[in-house]
C-alpha cells in the first residue's frame, strides 16, 4: 500500500478496505442468522375431535314435517339429529320441540331431551322430561310419549302428571286421539285418573 | 208435596279442595269439557258422591269450575247418612246438590223416598218432593 505523509490519507486507505470488508460481513448475516419462523401458534387450530366429525354424519338445527292422513300436521325441530347407527332410516335427535295441528284447529306442543324418528315404523318416540301442552290448557309432564307420523295421536305409555283447568291430574296413562263418530280429537287420561281442584 | 228433611248434622264447606278419581278422564279438545267415566267417586271434605260418570262444567267467564253432573247411579254420603239416586247436579256456586231419578234418602233407620231431592249444603237441610214415601222405624231402642 501506498505511504502517505499525513494521517488523513493514511485513514482514508486503510477505510477503503475495512469498510466493505464490513458490509460484506453484515450482508452475509441477512441470510445466517435469520428468526426462527413458529409455525406452530400462527395457524389456529379448530378443537373439534376431528374423527367424530368425520365418522358419523351430523345435522344441527334440523326440522321434521308432515302431513298426517286426517289432514293433521305434525312438525318436529331438534338441535341436533344423528342416523341411528343401525338402521338408516331411524333418526335420533336431541332437544326436540314439535308442534301437531289437529285438523279441528286445537293444537299440541310438545318439547322433550330427545327423540328417535322412525319412518317405517311411522312413529316419533320423545323421551326425557316430555311437556305436552294443549291449547285447552292443559300441561301434561311425562317422561316418554310416542307420536304417530301416519295420524294424529300422540300417546303416553307411562304415568302422567298433568295440569289444567280442572285441576291437577294424575293419570296412569294418556292418549291424544281421535274419539267417537263425530271425529272429536280427546285429551283422555286411562289407567286411574286422580283430580284434586281448589275452588 | 215436599218434605224438608235435615241432611248431615253439620253444614258442609264447599271450598274444601275436591278430589275426583275416575278410571278415565276425557276432555273434549275443542270445548275443553272434562268427563270422567268408570266409577267416579267425588270426595269433598266428609261428603263423598261415587257415580259412573261425572261431566265438568265451567262458569262461562272464569276458569272455575261451576258444576259437577254425575250421571249413571249416584250414592251421595255425608256422614252417617247417604242418598241414593239416578243422576246429580253439584253446584259448588251456591253449594247445592239436586238429586233427581227415584231418590232414596237413609238417615240411620230411617228412610224417605221421593222423585226429587235439594240439598242446601250450607245450611245442612234439603227439600225432598215428588211421591215422598217415609219408612220410619219405630224406636226399638
Amino acid at each position: 500500500m501506498a505511504r502517505y505523509d499525513n494521517s488523513h490519507s493514511r485513514f482514508v486507505a486503510y477505510a477503503k478496505v475495512i469498510l466493505p470488508l464490513a458490509s460484506l460481513a453484515i450482508l452475509a448475516t441477512l441470510f445466517l442468522f435469520s428468526r426462527r419462523p413458529d409455525t406452530t401458534s400462527t395457524i389456529p387450530y379448530a378443537r373439534v375431535d376431528i374423527e367424530t366429525l368425520a365418522r358419523e354424519q351430523r345435522l344441527d338445527g334440523a326440522s321434521f314435517a308432515t302431513v298426517l292422513t286426517d289432514g293433521g300436521e305434525l312438525s318436529l325441530n331438534a338441535d341436533r339429529v344423528r342416523p341411528d347407527l343401525s338402521n338408516n332410516d331411524v333418526i335420533n335427535g336431541s332437544t326436540i320441540s314439535g308442534e301437531l295441528a289437529l285438523p279441528d284447529g286445537t293444537t299440541v306442543t310438545l318439547t322433550a331431551n330427545d327423540g328417535v324418528i322412525d319412518g317405517p315404523g311411522r312413529v316419533a318416540e320423545l323421551s326425557g322430561s316430555v311437556v305436552v301442552r294443549t291449547s285447552s290448557a292443559y300441561s301434561i309432564k311425562t317422561d316418554r310419549i310416542a307420536a304417530l307420523l301416519d295420524a294424529s295421536k300422540i300417546e303416553s305409555p307411562g304415568a302422567v302428571d298433568a295440569e289444567g283447568p280442572a285441576g291437577t291430574i294424575h293419570a296412569g296413562s294418556m292418549e291424544i286421539s281421535e274419539v267417537g263418530v263425530d271425529k272429536q280429537y280427546q285429551l283422555v287420561f286411562k289407567n286411574g285418573v286422580r283430580l284434586i281442584y281448589q275452588p | 208435596q215436599g218434605t224438608s228433611v235435615a241432611f248431615g248434622s253439620f253444614q258442609h264447606d264447599s271450598t274444601l279442595p275436591i278430589e275426583v278419581t275416575s278410571d278415565q278422564l276425557s276432555v273434549a279438545q275443542e270445548t275443553g269439557k272434562a268427563i270422567f267415566s268408570g266409577n267416579v267417586l267425588v270426595g269433598q271434605g266428609e261428603l263423598k258422591l261415587s257415580a259412573g260418570t261425572v261431566e265438568v262444567i265451567y262458569a262461562e267467564d272464569t276458569e272455575e269450575i261451576a258444576r259437577l253432573m254425575a250421571s249413571g247411579g249416584v250414592t251421595m254420603t255425608n256422614g252417617n247418612e247417604a242418598v241414593e239416586a239416578q243422576s246429580a247436579d253439584y253446584d259448588l256456586k251456591s253449594a247445592t246438590v239436586t238429586l233427581t231419578g227415584d231418590v232414596i234418602l237413609t238417615q240411620g233407620p230411617n228412610a224417605i223416598s221421593g222423585e226429587r231431592l235439594v240439598i242446601d249444603l250450607e245450611t245442612g237441610n234439603g227439600q225432598i218432593d215428588g211421591r215422598v214415601r217415609t219408612i220410619l222405624q219405630p224406636g226399638s231402642k
